[in-house]
């Protein structure tokens, strides 16, 4: 069931008996911009609008973010398309407009961009990502799949899990300690997708804030141009954004 | 109210601190530090004192001996920052600030480096800190006299008070008057708190715990050039306003005014001793791929809990086979980071906890021993603001990911999010050493931390986290969310009284050779449950007091000494001084 409010928090998944969320197509789509596959809680709100209060060099760099989706240099085609699978998973993302997690992670490993530490047990992060797809298939494999990416879902979301709760045996696992891999590959994909104005709008974030700053800091204020949460549909405009007629 | 305290709190705010002027030295349209009057000294001419590193240690100890007329050259490995052009109000896009080359983490409870705890370029890990500048407490500098855990120090909290003071209007530091440790008040007046903060306080109180505004050093107010805050919540990315803290604004611009040259892209690979004296001549660095040697006649290091043991270890000769001023196996032992479990509560108004900069409030009601708690020293507990990503790792540290990751994320507005400092305490087996065929882009073989907690950790850990879960249950939280990590470095080249325990002597001294200094927080015997910025800063400016009281009684050296007295504090005003 749908939640009544966002008041009341019975939409968290740690309320709910399944600990699994609703289905975000309960909420409305986003009519102002754009966010990840249109989910709209704060539907008339684009942060992107805000750019011309931000400093030169915030903007040059969000809009580059937003315009310029880098190709994936770093993996190869096999690669990309068991990693592309896996990052959306991770995110969700099951249709477009979907942020592309894994242009983003691909460009930083290509240009060495890593994060100032590798643990002891582990490789590389680079080689962590090429071992990771591998993983994967032999995870799959084991669901008597022939590899990740043509497996079903349900397949492809319990090795998913396996590498969350660092349950994965066997090839490349034993290794590689999963629970580590998934530290390191859920931070690189954690810091592409909430790095993107559309994940901004969608979680009504109000986004660099410089030369302007914030005044009004108590419970329940916001700056006129913060975005407003909205719990219901547009009649008109969602059903038509969605394609659906005369409901 | 006696007359000296109405006094008092009439001039918060508008004290000038007597002997610093960085506030007024910066530009009013620009804030990049003024460079064109700096001096530039040849690597041939041996400098008084060469510094490796700008960071807390590093800028302030430049500052003080340069104003005390000694000739200065700081090594910086990074770049001397424009925040105008170089900082981003963005999370991703701030990578830069933090040291980001290879470095290996081991042992059973493995911590996380980089963005978490290193800082690189002028200004070090503060361009990147929340803002919090707490004092340690008297306890701390006596741990295994009164608690039986630790080490004590060679020094007193009474030998840092005086420092501490000065930096806090330096800073300068704002926040309410403080109760616990030496109870002390703030030169500048607290910042308003956003309505989590508030929230937070209310539940705390309702369980009998009391949370204070501040300490932060983030102006409140104008101060000299430097703008008031603006609340925008991008303290961990840098400040793009310089109201908040850092050597980069507080210490650098009046160091280059009193001579101090700092010199960024340096990358010092090797300490140089020679044999036959014992002394260290100077430094071996690369700058634009190029290898340079900077003669001196003294050496600080402030590369901090990492670098600085890295250094030492790679810095071989005859001597010191094993590294230098490591014949004693001590350098790089008892490095500690501190517990930092966050806590986030759901409420059902917006909090929207990315305004207002991420320190806030704070209780250090917990930061003394209590038998009944049944382990040894404490915690404190702090507001720390997460932006997008740093929630949604906490959302995922939580086990959550998927559509259930999306979900908490789209209600990031409705959450607030507190977290404890918990003093860990050092262990010999915790240390640094240098990782064996693995080395950076310079050749140099790059540094190995081997981090396990021990019982009393993993207690006082648990505790803390505990204790945060109530606050927000007495605050009405509707969901909570509870994710494991660790805060700040310290120790790895410890100070003390005994050479076949610690690496330098209580002035700092390497104990195996007589002008090899370290000023970072790397020579902290322990760590209390306080941010360690401004305990780094009060060290390092103890230490240009000893450094200065010493070499004026050289009387060999003709030295060009300033007659600068404590001048009289003076009031801010418009005039930049």
């Amino acid at each position: 069931m749908p939640a009544r409010d966002f008041r009341a928090a019975e939409h968290l998944p740690n309320l709910r008996p399944d600990r699994q969320p609703a289905s975000p197509e309960e909420l409305p789509r986003q009519r102002n911009g754009v966010t990840p596959q249109m989910h709209g809680r704060y539907p008339d709100y684009n942060v992107l609008d805000e750019a011309e209060h931000w400093d030169e060099a915030t903007r040059r760099l969000v809009f580059e973010r937003v315009e310029n989706t880098p190709p994936i240099r770093f993996f190869t085609d096999t690669e990309a398309r068991t990693l592309g699978i896996f990052c959306d998973l991770v995110m969700a993302q099951d249709r477009e407009p979907k942020v592309a997690v894994l242009n983003m992670v691909d460009a930083k490993l290509f240009d060495g961009q890593l994060d100032g530490f590798r643990y002891a047990d582990m490789p590389d992060d680079r080689e962590t990502w090429r071992r990771l797809a591998v993983g994967l298939d032999a995870a799959a494999r084991q669901h008597g799949a022939g590899d990740f990416a043509s497996a079903p879902t349900e397949v492809q979301m319990r090795v998913v899990d396996a590498l969350a709760k660092g349950e994965l045996r066997g090839e490349v696992w034993d290794q590689m300690p999963p629970a580590k891999t998934w530290k390191v590959v859920s931070r690189a994909i954690l810091s592409a997708f909430y790095s993107h104005p559309w994940a901004w709008n969608e979680i009504g974030f109000g986004g660099p804030a410089y030369p302007r700053g914030y005044a009004r800091l108590g419970v329940g204020q916001r700056e006129s141009w913060e975005g407003a949460a909205a719990f219901e549909r547009d009649a008109a405009k969602d059903t038509e954004q969605r394609g659906v007629q005369g409901t | 109210m006696s007359r000296r305290h109405e006094l008092r709190t009439l001039l918060r705010g508008a004290v000038r601190p007597p002997d610093n002027d960085s506030a007024f030295l910066l530009d009013v349209h620009r804030r990049a530090v003024p460079q064109d009057r700096m001096a530039r000294y040849d690597d041939a001419y041996s400098v008084d004192l060469v510094i490796v590193g700008a960071g807390a240690g590093g800028g302030t100890l430049a500052q003080r001996l340069a104003r005390r007329g000694w000739k200065v050259a700081v090594l910086e490995s990074g770049p001397f920052w424009d925040p105008d052009e170089d900082w981003v109000s963005d999370e991703a896009g701030s990578h830069r600030l933090y040291w980001t080359d290879e470095r290996i983490t081991g042992g059973s409870d493995p911590v996380e480096l980089g963005k978490n705890n290193s800082g690189h370029g002028v200004g070090g890990s503060m361009v990147h800190y929340a803002g919090y500048c707490p004092r340690f407490h008297p306890s701390d500098f006596e741990v295994r006299s009164r608690d039986g855990v630790g080490e004590d120090w060679p020094i007193r909290y009474w030998d840092l008070k005086p420092h501490y003071e000065r930096l806090e209007l330096e800073l300068p530091v704002s926040g309410d008057h403080w109760p616990w440790g030496d109870p002390h008040r703030y030169p500048h007046t607290p910042h308003p708190i956003a309505g989590g903060a508030d929230g937070a306080r209310g539940g705390a109180k309702k369980l009998g715990i009391e949370m204070r505004v501040g300490p932060v050093g983030i102006t409140n107010g104008a101060f000299g050039n430097r703008p008031h805050c603006i609340y925008r919540g991008f303290c961990l990315q840098g400040c793009k306003v310089n109201a908040k803290a850092s050597p980069l604004v507080t210490h650098i611009p009046d160091a280059i005014e009193h001579g101090a040259e700092i010199r960024p892209h340096c990358m010092v690979t090797e300490v140089v001793v020679d044999d036959s004296s014992g002394r260290v001549t100077g430094v071996r660095y690369i700058h634009n791929g190029a290898e340079r040697f900077q003669r001196a006649d003294a050496v600080a290091v402030a590369g901090y809990s990492i670098e600085t043991p890295r250094l030492f270890l790679n810095s071989t000769s005859r001597r010191f086979p094993h590294g230098l001023a490591n014949n004693n196996d001590q350098v790089g032992r008892c490095v500690m980071v501190q517990g930092a479990p966050q806590v986030a509560g759901r409420f059902p108004d917006e909090m929207r906890m990315y305004k207002a900069p991420p320190p806030e409030i704070c209780s250090e009601q917990f930061y003394e021993t209590d038998e009944r708690r049944g382990f040894a020293r404490g915690f404190s507990i702090q507001t720390v603001g997460p932006l997008p990503i740093e929630h949604a790792q906490h959302v995922l540290g939580h086990g959550h990911w998927g559509a259930a990751l999306r979900e908490y994320m789209r209600d990031y507005n409705h959450w607030y999010t507190l977290g404890i400092l918990s003093e860990l305490l050092p262990l010999p087996e915790n240390r640094v050493t240098v990782a064996h065929g693995v080395s950076d882009q310079n050749g140099i073989p790059v540094a190995r931390m081997d981090y396990s907690q021990c019982e009393n950790d993993r207690k006082n850990i648990a505790y803390g986290k505990q204790t945060l879960h109530d606050i927000f249950q007495a605050a009405g939280a509707q969901d909570v969310l509870v994710t494991d990590r660790y805060a700040h470095l310290v120790g790895g080249c410890r100070m003390g009284s005994d050479p076949e325990r610690s690496v330098v002597d209580s002035d700092h001294r390497a104990w195996e050779v007589p002008n090899l200094f370290i000023a970072d927080g790397s020579v902290m015997p322990t760590q209390g449950s306080a941010n360690p910025a401004l305990t780094i800063m009060a060290l390092a400016a103890r230490l240009a007091e000893r450094l200065a009281l010493k070499h004026a009684g050289e009387s060999s050296v003709q030295r060009r000494h300033l007659p600068r007295g404590r001048s009289r504090p003076a009031l801010t005003g418009a005039d930049a001084g």
